[in-house]
């Protein structure tokens, strides 16, 4: 028995069972013998983000992740709860309450049903509320995960356990983990991209989207829409292209000489960096410009050039797919909706929050469906936690809002191999804890990682001794079969 | 354990493989080097030092273990017999339900793992402790055929591995790289033209070791090695997590440069950082040194528990401290028995016990914080004080008060009461000069000590059995009647006993000098770490770095004075074939510098970069918007003149936002610690070089320097900047294609005067009158070009 016949054989017993189990079957072993089985393998330093293979048939080849900062309320957006209206300012139960830590909610709390109104929508007769009218049109395209839960119920560790499977600093981003194992498709821009709006970086700072201990060349490249798009791509005042190109050439030339009396071929890899550089100068503004959208495309998605808005970058996410960009993560800010004061309740700033993304969020799925693009693009929405089913009234407040919840919050996955049209899981009537098809954020990972083709168990890196992973050494995740198409 | 059945395939694939190995007289295995990297990998995470996991009742890191009746009755090590031992069947095994490593572990071994195992058995499977645990002794130094080329103990180890690789070192480098080479890795700072003239001048056979102390004795060279040392303490400006507020801790950098200078011993510098506030009366630069392990982060996001986080910094200085001294990683123990180390969950939390007993407690003020004057404050507080004495001793009789004498003495009542006023008046002067706080670790009162458990599965909720401070069994143990504390803990660390320290400090030292440590896991001198590949050098470094008295700068000393570290960096196709990661040392060391040196290199060579050692953290120029901080009024506000222009060292290093010129090239956040930063070369980083205003500005300033230097002779400008920027006159190739890039430019330039002003810049004052502007504009270009040419960012 040869190497690869061992690599089929740990394969369809690992795979092909699970593979099953999950419905998608029908891998074409041959298809295996060329592939590289074992995984891949660390970036090799003279080409980190040449394309490689993942270890089976991807369903994406990329992936938007719109991260509502701050966490909306899935009580008042998704997860419909009769219940929880009819006992509306009755106290919570004990039981609910009993050995709970909450971030703020002090004493006994009282339940909240919801301000807003709900209506079921689609063939799939999925609950949404009025504050999402337009996601509501299209509800039987995407599917509705409720059973999500999280094991931190502070902002900043809730976003670090989400996108680095960790609740800690110092872990690798799910768009690294997923540049590192499969490189980028366009070598003119950066594999990661990462773009904020709603003013604020996301609780958690840039280590959401950092590297951790994979290589630097992995993290996420932040994308700005005002000033330089990428930092110190413009070259400085008083310097035209030509100069550039000529200054380019010039370094090239005294590299070359150095590398033949040197011989490093780490001079060779300068090179070519230098070269990309110089490519990232024109594409890395071009794919920036929103300008360069029809009227009408702008008018769609609601967006505007020059300014720095969810709307914008949603636009700029679909070029940035269109392109062969890897990983776009989005960050919205200001969805921590405690009801403190009018700029953090439900009944001002979560509708005002809800019309800012509802437009650009349906176009950016529709947008991509018409292009043909949707297939191979997995759409995932949500924030880092859920919100209580109880009202927080932080000091007597008079304005409506939830703490942090984490046993149960709703995400939203689309595109990229996703079963349309669905809702996964359900919580229990008051909306307080998962009662069927609990997802944990590790399996949520394991979910988007084997979307793009990667066994979450064995997509590592040699950390400290240990084979690290996004779902932690130990970890155990299983991907959801019912969700996938 | 199911028994397995041998099927034909397997006794065919069996004879295929042994049978050419039992003809040619395999040579003898090294269970250390071979062995037991291998069955870490494989086998320990089930079969290893953690019984709460053990399957099978197999143990595989001891040989009692690997060789007992196991429960099936067979025997996983039958030693000298791989046929009748049962691990060689199940690793051999074609049935993946069958074989070893399970499929859901990990991959199969490859037939020649299998084979290194089996002729291992065959050799009656010897084994030996991990060769960290066993301390290092002096060993001999080994015969070499080329006798003349060793000048100390380095280069005879070297030396003799390569002969017996069949391998030659290289020639020495020419005086402009050596100079450049030792300059860089000593002080961070490339050296002057004057430098370098002088010492190629130099006719003395002293000439390179003159030049090495003096570069030692240089301040710059504190503050290049305190930059090592702050990655590993993750020292930053702010507390880290959502708000990531400021905190004022930069006296413990400061203590980190001036201790370095003074080369305080590393047996003294490991203890006053970790207990210098158990010493005995200890000094005021005693306490500020416990500041490394209050570089912990901190959580002031609101409705966090604060013991929580204390507890996550507890664990931070745990591992941490066994990062740095002992190059272990012990994370996994908060949670569980290590895998792979022979460290269980209760040793994990014994020395946590050290750790547990001070005063912090995750508050928003980083409280105990001491506050302590700067010398310069000290020197004005003590003029304020003399002058007080002074006055007060001119003041009438300290029984007499002032109004209550007799009428006689009203001319002196006016004096006095003038005097007094000058007293308030200065010591109004001595309240308002603001001291500086450093948090610092302030042990417990004794009746108010916390308890310490075990936590259960990591969680500080869940407590477990009570534990007391202790070190690891694996290690020796601490001396009997003494008091179990941080300073024990820190005493134990730089023991004779301990076999870690010294090798993980010298090794880190050799990483820094050649790129790689002679333990590639600088991190990790475990058994998933890489075994060295100079055992006895690495022993050799280490036991001479004890016996030098801990001296950082003899041990700096000792390896750029080797051969090893003179050679030149050329490297042949042949040699690139054998040894393209340059682990044998068969020449000099070529690799990109540190993000802190190419700024301070670029602002160097453009003469632009400041010498102010210590004080605040700087803020010198970002692009607007890449502070955006929930939650937090900070901003970042660019300092003013020289602060601009400071060491990258002196940074302001925000955890969840740092200098983004300084993370493009490998800078890390600082959250927790680092022991190595992995080199990447992406585009990014060229678009720093070429186009971050700090690079163009340096470039600007190195035009007019070249101007001034050459004025109109284009050719002297030409040698002028080469000298400069890369320590060497150009070759002649390179003059001429450099002279026909300033003659493009200045063509360019001539034509388009804005644009030239522009390029000549104004950020760094207005260009001197004498300067025409188009020929600053080309020759900017061309220091632009040099300061990004891969030579320049390279030690070569």
């Amino acid at each position: 028995m040869n190497y690869a016949q061992h690599a089929i054989q740990a394969l369809t017993r690992r795979h092909f069972l699970r593979q099953c189990r999950v419905g998608i079957g029908g891998m074409a072993l041959a298809s295996l013998l060329s592939r590289d089985a074992f995984g891949a393998a660390p970036g090799k330093p003279e080409a980190p983000l040449a394309p490689k293979e993942p270890h089976f048939v991807a369903r994406a080849k990329r992936v938007i992740y719109l991260h509502m900062a701050g966490s909306p309320s899935q009580l008042d957006l998704f997860d419909y709860k009769p219940k929880l209206n009819e006992l509306n300012g009755a106290p919570c139960p004990d039981d609910l309450i009993e050995n709970q830590r909450f971030a703020f909610i002090k004493g006994h709390p009282k339940l909240l049903g919801t301000p807003h109104k709900f209506a079921q929508h689609g063939q799939s007769g999925a609950w949404v509320s009025e504050l999402l009218p337009k996601l509501a049109g299209i509800a039987d395209e995407v599917a509705f995960v409720k059973s999500m839960v999280t094991d931190q119920f502070n902002h900043a560790p809730a976003q670090l356990y989400l996108h680095t499977g960790q609740p800690r600093l110092g872990y690798p981003s799910m768009g690294s983990w997923l540049t590192y194992g499969l490189g980028s498709e366009n070598q003119d821009l950066p594999g990661f991209v990462v773009m904020v709006s709603g003013g604020k970086v996301p609780s958690a700072g840039k280590s959401v989207w950092g590297s951790g201990f994979l290589p630097s060349v992995y993290q996420g490249v932040q994308c700005r829409t005002q000033g330089d798009p990428v930092l110190f791509v413009s070259n400085p005042p008083g310097m035209t292209r030509e100069v550039r190109r000529r200054s380019l050439d010039a370094i090239r030339d005294l590299n070359e000489l150095q590398a033949r009396e040197f011989g490093d071929p780490e001079i060779l890899t300068r090179i070519a960096q230098y070269e990309l550089a110089y490519r990232m100068q024109v594409s890395v503004p071009d794919v920036m410009d929103i300008a360069r959208e029809t009227k009408p495309m702008l008018e769609r998605y609601g967006a505007e050039p020059g300014k720095a808005s969810f709307a914008n970058n949603c636009l700029l996410a679909r070029r940035l797919v269109e392109r062969g960009v890897r990983f776009v993560q989005l960050y919205d800010w200001g969805w921590d909706g405690h009801g403190t004061n009018p700029s953090d309740d439900l009944v001002h700033q979560l509708p005002k929050k809800c019309k800012e993304i509802d437009q650009p969020l349906v176009a950016l799925i529709t947008d991509l469906k018409q292009r043909g693009l949707l297939d191979e693009t997995l759409i995932v929405w949500g924030g880092e936690f859920g919100r209580t089913s109880m009202n927080e009234e932080r000091n007597g407040s008079k304005y409506l809002g939830r703490d942090h919840h984490p046993h149960c919050f709703t995400m939203m996955l689309a595109g990229g191999g996703i079963k349309p049209g669905i809702t996964y899981g359900a919580t229990d009537e008051l909306g307080y804890f998962v009662t069927e098809d609990r997802m944990t954020v590790h399996d949520l990972q394991a979910t988007i990682l084997h979307q793009l083709g990667f066994d979450a168990h064995r997509l590592s890196y040699p950390y400290q001794g240990l084979d690290a992973r996004l779902i932690g050494p130990a970890g155990e995740a299983v991907v959801h079969p019912k969700l996938l198409a | 354990m199911k028994a397995a059945v041998c099927s034909c395939a397997w006794i065919a694939t069996a004879v295929l493989l042994f049978a050419p190995v039992r003809a040619s007289e395999p040579a003898q295995v090294d269970f250390a080097r071979e062995i037991r990297p291998l069955l870490s990998s494989k086998c320990f995470a089930c079969h290893g030092p953690d019984e709460n996991h053990r399957e099978a009742g197999l143990r595989l890191d001891q040989q009692i273990g690997a060789t007992a009746e196991l429960e099936s009755g067979s025997r996983a090590i039958v030693l000298g017999d791989s046929g009748e031992s049962e691990m060689i069947r199940r690793v051999a095994e074609e049935d993946p339900f069958v074989r070893m490593p399970p499929a859901k572990s990990g991959e199969p071994l490859s037939a020649d793992q299998i084979d290194l195992l089996t002729r291992w058995v065959e050799q009656g499977a010897p084994w030996s402790q991990h060769w960290s645990y066993v301390p290092p002794e002096p060993p001999p130094l080994p015969e070499v055929a080329q006798k003349k080329w060793p000048r100390g103990g380095i280069d005879y180890f070297v030396l003799a591995r390569l002969e017996s690789d069949g391998l030659a070192p290289s020639p020495e480098a020419d005086r402009h790289t050596l100079i450049r080479r030792v300059s860089l890795d000593l002080t961070g700072l490339p050296p002057t033209p004057e430098e370098v003239e002088q010492f190629i001048d130099d006719p003395r056979p002293d000439a390179y070791a003159r030049l090495v102390s003096r570069l030692l004795d240089s301040p710059a060279y504190g503050e290049r090695w305190a930059r090592v040392w702050l990655d590993l303490a993750r020292y930053a400006d702010t507390n880290g997590y959502e708000k990531d507020a400021r905190r004022t801790i930069w006296r413990y950098r400061d203590w980190v440069i001036d201790g370095l200078n003074r080369d305080m011993p590393f047996d003294q510098f490991t203890i006053e950082q970790l207990a210098g506030d158990l010493l005995p009366e200890p000094s005021l630069d005693q306490i500020i040194a416990t500041a490394f392990h209050r570089n912990t982060m901190n959580n002031t996001e609101g409705g966090t528990d604060d013991e929580e986080f204390r507890v996550a910094a507890v664990v931070d200085r745990v591992n941490t401290t066994m990062q740095v001294w002992m190059g272990t990683t012990i994370g996994c123990a908060q949670c569980h028995n290590h895998k792979y180390d022979p460290l269980t969950q209760r040793e994990y939390y014994e020395l946590f016990a050290f750790f547990n007993q001070t005063e912090d407690s995750d508050k928003d003020d980083n409280r105990p914080t001491f506050a302590t004057p700067t010398p310069e404050q000290k020197a004005q507080l003590d003029e304020l004080l003399q002058r007080i004495a002074q006055l007060q001793s001119e003041l009438p009789d300290a029984g007499e008060i002032p109004g209550e004498s007799s009428s006689e003495s009203e001319g002196g009542d006016a004096e006095a009461s003038e005097i007094q006023k000058q007293i308030e008046a200065l010591r109004e002067q001595q309240k308002n000069v603001e001291l500086p706080t450093t948090p610092i670790m302030r042990e417990l009162p004794a009746d108010d000590r916390r308890e310490t458990h075990i936590h259960v599965r990591g969680s500080f909720l869940n407590l477990g059995e009570s534990v007391e401070a202790g070190v690891p069994s694996a290690f020796a143990p601490l001396p009997p009647d003494i008091p179990r504390d941080r300073l024990a803990l820190a005493r134990w660390l730089i023991s004779d006993d301990n076999p870690l320290t010294a090798r993980v400090t010298v090794n880190r030292y050799w990483e820094r000098f050649f790129g790689r440590g002679i333990v590639e896991t600088s991190e990790d001198f475990g058994a998933q770490g890489e075994p060295p590949s100079h055992p006895e050098l690495l022993d050799w470094l280490a036991t001479q770095f004890i016996e030098e008295g801990w001296s950082m700068k003899e041990l700096c000393r000792l390896i750029v004075t080797s051969s090893t570290y003179r050679q030149s960096s050329r490297v042949t196709p042949e040699l690139l074939e054998k040894d393209p990661q340059n682990r044998l040392y068969a020449r000099g060391p070529r690799f990109r510098l540190e993000a802190e040196a190419v700024r301070d290199q670029a602002l160097a060579v453009g003469g632009l970069l400041s010498s102010k050692m210590y004080g605040p953290s700087v803020m010198p120029p970002q692009p607007p918007g890449v502070w955006q901080i929930v939650y937090s009024g900070e901003s970042w506000e660019t300092s003013k003149g020289e602060d601009k222009y400071r060491r990258g060292l002196y940074t302001f290093w925000r955890r969840t936002s740092p200098y983004p010129a300084m993370t493009v090239f490998d800078a890390t956040s600082r959250e927790v610690c680092t022991v190595r930063r992995i080199r990447t070369n992406t585009p990014l980083q060229a678009l720093v070089t070429l186009n971050d205003p700090a690079f163009v500005e340096a470039a600007q300033a190195l035009a007019r320097r070249i101007f001034a230097h050459s004025g109109e002779d284009v050719q002297a400008g030409i040698q002028h900047a080469y000298l400069r920027v890369l320590s060497r006159p150009p070759r002649a190739e390179e003059a001429k294609r450099v002279a026909e890039l300033f003659a493009s430019e200045l063509a360019h330039y001539k034509a388009d005067l804005q644009a030239a002003a522009k390029m000549a810049g104004s950020e760094i004052g207005p260009p001197p009158e004498e300067m025409p502007v188009d020929v600053l504009a080309a020759w900017t270009v061309v220091g632009n070009v040099l300061l990004n040419l891969d030579e320049t960012l390279t030690k070569d």
